[in-house]
């Protein structure tokens, strides 16, 4: 029997081509396009899962209210480690506290290279699960050794064994290799974490670091946990909750500590005033849907065509009746039929994902491969394919099989209006989705373009940074600054302790005149070279720079235009700021001068109110180099990098471009922006390629109308008017439904923007203008060519 | 006896009025019988047909087939009835275009669930009977319409039925085609296959043992 059906099927199939590969390629793409969102999920989802104890680490956060806000923070005080091991040890299998990214340079046997890794302590690798290559995995004991991730060791010692071999580090003291672990996966927190080194020997190297051992004030450190096997997370979070604010000197703060599990690191790491409030799992739910709806999409195409062309399949339906078949017979048969299309779907899906996985790599930022080994993938296939199989075939296969033998075998059975309004609802709910996906595609792509046409208040071309790594910088700015400028790669010179796309620092509880009571101060606080105007060339809006000449300018600072307002200061030059204390004023500085505001932070919110204080104390973290224009850049670099070598002979040179860095900052809404555009564009493609297949559909069952109303006299133009009209109406229908629907999803999208688009009419315009100019085209082709037809040989057919 | 219809009325309601489509209808029929139904256009009995052969329903009456009373049976017992004993011949042949004429002779004991050999047996069986072995593989647009009208009633025979229905068999044929398959429908009568078929014509109908004439749908 099954047979028997599945031979029908194929011959169906093949007979009626057109709507074979509309049905079999429609399905394909949406297939496709749900597979690699599903694939795109799964591997946001399993991001760490390759911590075998994943569901029992967690890092410890806490809680601190200052000024009135409440901030979620990272970092811990040492002590609050020797107060977990003392009086909480029996809720923990590894306590672990953690010195994260911080790059150091290693040498052996002269190469060297610079890498990132954590200085941990020694539970970490038992508690991350790391994978030996060789060594041993308790290789954190000594203070002197290192463990290195396999394409280290392989960079650094080649076919060498490097266990027991030394590594220098920074030039300043040498570890011995204990262990190799296995490269950490790209879809996990630690990837990029190239070593590990004990703890202790960070601090060792660290007078601050030694110096702050009881300092409960001083949060420098990341607390990394493993609870013990009958413990919960909200138990032991509960047991630890108080024990930072029963200290003294913090109690003003308010602390609160708690465990934030490993499993929320990835997808719910945002914190608002001291509630977790989600973070990308926005964005897996939000491509998780519109994977179904994609899917959905290619769905109802196979329904409208499938019941579209019941007039064909009617006599059959009678035929096998008037037989003997019973009702669920035929439905079995054409739940057959569907499966079998959707199994060939498949087939071309898998195709496509295959063939398209590399660019979807590039463009949502992933390592995703294929999973052609796991049967759990298959399994679920499988579940797809049935899932998708009764989607698009149960509303056919129950239409079709309605039909009443009499009916159909008197040979006087049309189709005509039976069955044409739910697929008219159903072109209505495709058109629907379409329009508010093209929708929110222009919507955010307008927010990007909003949000990069932002001045940013200085210019980024032709600027670049030269991150201070080592203590051999110290001291040599100005020497440095004179020996790039002589070598005429770069036309200025300054140093800053944040770099120019990122604040690094705030600070508070300094006063001026004219304070409000009780004001809480919160300001960005950069450090900056006298040449930092002139290097960023950033515009005076009040009173002057900074100069080298006047003497006094050592006690100077420079506002933002933002900071203005924030102190309450209309003519702010000549007024000073000073940190109050019991011996009177300290630190006094006078403001000689207000800057434009420049975006540091997020281009979506407003900028923050800033400091610029000329900096007296070696505290430059980054060099602002501004390219000579009269050379290219290939040419400034190789000029730098040879003064650089000079002074720094066993340094790599390392630089960043400051508009690359600037450009990062829009990378995860372009990211959204691009797949949102990719999808939007298929989800249309099928949509029309279901209104193809139905126009074509109704141009042959209205084949002979037109050759009627051809020979009445009507004109290509009546006849294309004729067929157009309808499935016109259903789109403008559609349009005025996805209007409000995207307006109220897109309006809570902006509103996580401060900087932001005001929505316009005109952006639903285009919208919907696209929608029905594409339909318009669809639809013509077919209505064209019925139209065009010669009616004499319509008529003749009958 | 093979079926009894008592007391049936089918009507539709239009425009208010009720027009009836069959009315009054009684009927035995014994097995072996070969009945001919006749009556100009319009006057029910391609309804009649329909009705006895359970494709459609009636609005009032009884009728028993085999001792079953039909107008009380759910649609899948119904369904199943028919199935097992009755076939139909329809004016238009009504092959299954997709199948070849093999695979449209199996499929009433594909509905039967008869197993893969039987079926074989019993295809093979037809085909020889109906003298269209060479055409087993050819599909029914490749046929002539008496070769098509041929393979309707091998596929109407193959599940041995008790009752044959035929609307009009002849309706599309020429004369000496129809001639062949009324010639056809006698021997199968004289081996014990009871038939009711439409005609409009005199000639076909003396092919009968009995001829019932309808007109407004009510037997005269």
């Amino acid at each position: 029997m099954i047979k028997n059906y599945l031979k029908i099927a194929w011959r169906n199939l093949i007979k009626n081509r057109t709507f074979t590969i509309i049905n079999v390629g429609g399905l394909a793409l949406g297939m496709a396009v749900t597979l690699l969102i599903a694939l795109w999920v799964e591997d946001e989802l399993s991001h760490n899962s390759y911590f075998g104890n994943s569901d029992r680490i967690a890092s410890v956060l806490a809680n601190r209210t200052y000024n009135g806000y409440t901030d979620t923070n990272l970092t811990m005080a040492r002590p609050l480690e020797f107060v977990l091991r003392e009086q909480y040890s029996e809720y923990f299998d590894h306590i672990v506290m953690s010195k994260n990214w911080i790059p150091q340079y290693l040498e052996y046997d002269g190469k060297k290279i610079s890498k990132t890794g954590n200085f941990m302590q020694n539970g970490a690798p038992d508690m991350l699960g790391l994978n030996m290559v060789s060594g041993e995995k308790d290789g954190l004991r000594d203070m002197n050794s290192i463990m290195l991730d396999e394409s280290t060791a392989q960079v650094l010692f080649g076919a060498e064994n490097p266990i027991g071999k030394t590594v220098e580090v920074n030039g300043e003291f040498g570890v011995t290799v204990s262990g190799v672990y296995a490269d950490i996966p790209f879809n996990s927190s630690f990837y990029g974490m190239r070593f590990l080194m004990p703890l202790d020997r960070f601090i060792a190297s660290r007078e601050w670091a030694r110096n702050i051992i009881s300092d409960w004030g001083n949060h420098s450190f990341n607390l990394y946990v493993q609870i013990a096997k009958n413990t919960q997370m909200s138990e032991v979070s509960e047991k630890i909750k108080n024990i930072e604010k029963e200290q003294p000197s913090e109690a003003q703060f308010n602390p609160e500590l708690f465990l934030f599990p490993m499993e929320d690191w990835h997808l719910r790491s945002q914190f608002k005033g001291g509630k977790q409030v989600g973070g990308r799992i926005t964005y897996v739910w939000l491509f998780g849907i519109i994977g179904v709806f994609v899917l959905l999409l290619a769905c109802i195409n196979f329904m409208n065509l499938s019941t579209a062309r019941s007039e064909k399949r009617s006599k059959e339906v009678g035929i096998r009746k008037s037989i003997g078949s019973h009702r669920t017979q035929l439905v079995k048969q054409f739940l057959g039929e569907s499966f079998l299309v959707v199994v060939f779907a498949f087939v071309c899906a898998i195709l496509i994902v295959q063939l398209s996985l590399d660019s979807f790599n590039d463009l949502a930022q992933k390592e995703i491969v294929f999973p052609w080994n796991e049967s759990f993938f298959w399994a679920a296939s499988v579940l797809f394919i049935f899932v998708t199989s009764l989607l698009a075939g149960s509303y056919p296969a129950m239409y079709l099989s309605s039909f009443k033998p009499i009916d159909v075998l008197k040979g006087s059975f049309k189709i005509g209006k039976q069955g044409a309004t739910p697929r008219k609802v159903l072109v209505v709910f495709q058109f629907t989705v379409s329009v508010a996906f093209i929708i929110g595609t222009v919507i955010v792509a307008q927010q990007i373009n909003h949000a990069k046409n932002r001045p940013s208040g200085y210019d980024k071309e032709g600027l670049v940074q030269l991150p201070v790594m080592s203590k051999e910088f110290l001291g040599k700015q100005d020497l440095l600054r004179d020996e790039f400028m002589a070598s005429g790669a770069i036309t200025e010179m300054s140093t800053s302790s944040s770099p120019t796309t990122g604040v690094w620092s705030t600070w508070g509880g300094f006063v001026w005149e004219g304070q409000p009571d009780d004001f809480q101060v919160d300001m960005a606080w950069t450090w900056v070279s006298p040449e930092y105007v002139e290097s960023l060339n950033m515009d005076i809006v009040e009173g002057r720079d900074f100069s080298r000449t006047m003497a006094t300018d050592s006690m100077t600072i420079l506002i933002n235009r933002t900071a203005m307002d924030y102190m309450g200061l209309s003519d702010p030059v000549g007024k000073h700021i000073w940190f109050p204390s019991e011996e009177g004023p300290q630190f006094k500085m006078k403001i000689i001068g207000v800057v434009e505001d420049i975006i540091a932070q997020s281009p979506y919110e407003p900028v923050k109110q800033s400091i610029y204080a000329y900096d007296r104390a070696n505290n430059a973290s980054f060099y602002n180099l501004r390219l000579n224009p009269a050379q290219g850049t290939a040419e400034n670099l190789a000029r730098i990098e040879r003064v650089f070598k000079q002074h720094f002979p066993q340094l790599p040179f390392e630089y960043q471009f400051v508009d690359e860095e600037y450009g990062k900052k829009f990378a995860s809404e372009e990211r959204i922006g691009t797949l949102s555009g990719v999808f939007t564009t298929l989800a249309i493609l099928i949509s029309c390629l279901g209104l193809f297949g139905l126009t074509s559909f109704v141009a042959e069952q209205r084949t002979k109308e037109i050759g009627v109303r051809k020979v009445l006299g009507a004109t290509v133009f009546n006849v294309w008017n004729m067929l157009s009209r309808g499935f016109l109406k259903l789109v403008v229908l559609a349009c005025l439904i996805a209007v409000p629907i995207a307006y109220y999803i897109m309006d809570g999208w902006l509103e996580e923007f401060t900087y932001r688009i005001i929505l316009k009419w005109w952006m639903f315009a285009l919208a919907i203008f696209g929608a029905v100019l594409v339909t318009l085209v669809t639809i013509s082709f077919q209505a064209i060519r019925a139209a065009r037809a010669n009616p004499i040989a319509s008529l003749r057919t009958e | 006896m093979l079926l009894q219809l008592k007391n049936i009325f089918k009507w539709v309601n239009s425009g208010g009025q009720r027009i009836f489509l069959l009315k009054d209808i009684n009927l035995e029929v014994q097995e072996g019988e070969f009945i001919s139904v006749m009556g100009p256009s319009g006057s029910g009995k391609s309804t009649l047909l329909n009705v006895i052969g359970m494709l459609d329903g009636f609005d009032e009456g009884e009728y028993t087939f085999l001792d079953e009373p039909v107008h009380s049976l759910k649609e899948k017992h119904r369904a199943n009835l028919y199935k097992e004993y009755i076939g139909f011949v329809f004016q238009q042949y009504h092959l299954l275009d997709d199948l070849t004429v093999k695979e449209n002779l199996e499929m009433p004991l594909l509905y039967k669930k008869f197993k893969g050999t039987e079926r074989r047996a019993m295809v093979a069986d037809m085909l020889d009977r109906f003298n269209i072995v060479g055409k087993k593989d050819l599909f029914p647009t490749q046929l002539s319409g008496g070769q098509q009208q041929l393979v309707g009633i091998a596929r109407a025979l193959i599940s041995s039925p008790k009752l044959i229905l035929a609307d009009e068999p002849t309706g599309n044929l020429n004369s000496k085609q129809g001639e062949e398959i009324m010639e056809l429908f006698k021997e199968l009568n004289q081996e014990g296959v009871t038939i009711i078929q439409v005609t409009h014509s005199e000639k076909n109908a003396s092919y009968g043992s009995r001829i019932i004439n309808l007109l407004d749908g009510r037997m005269i």
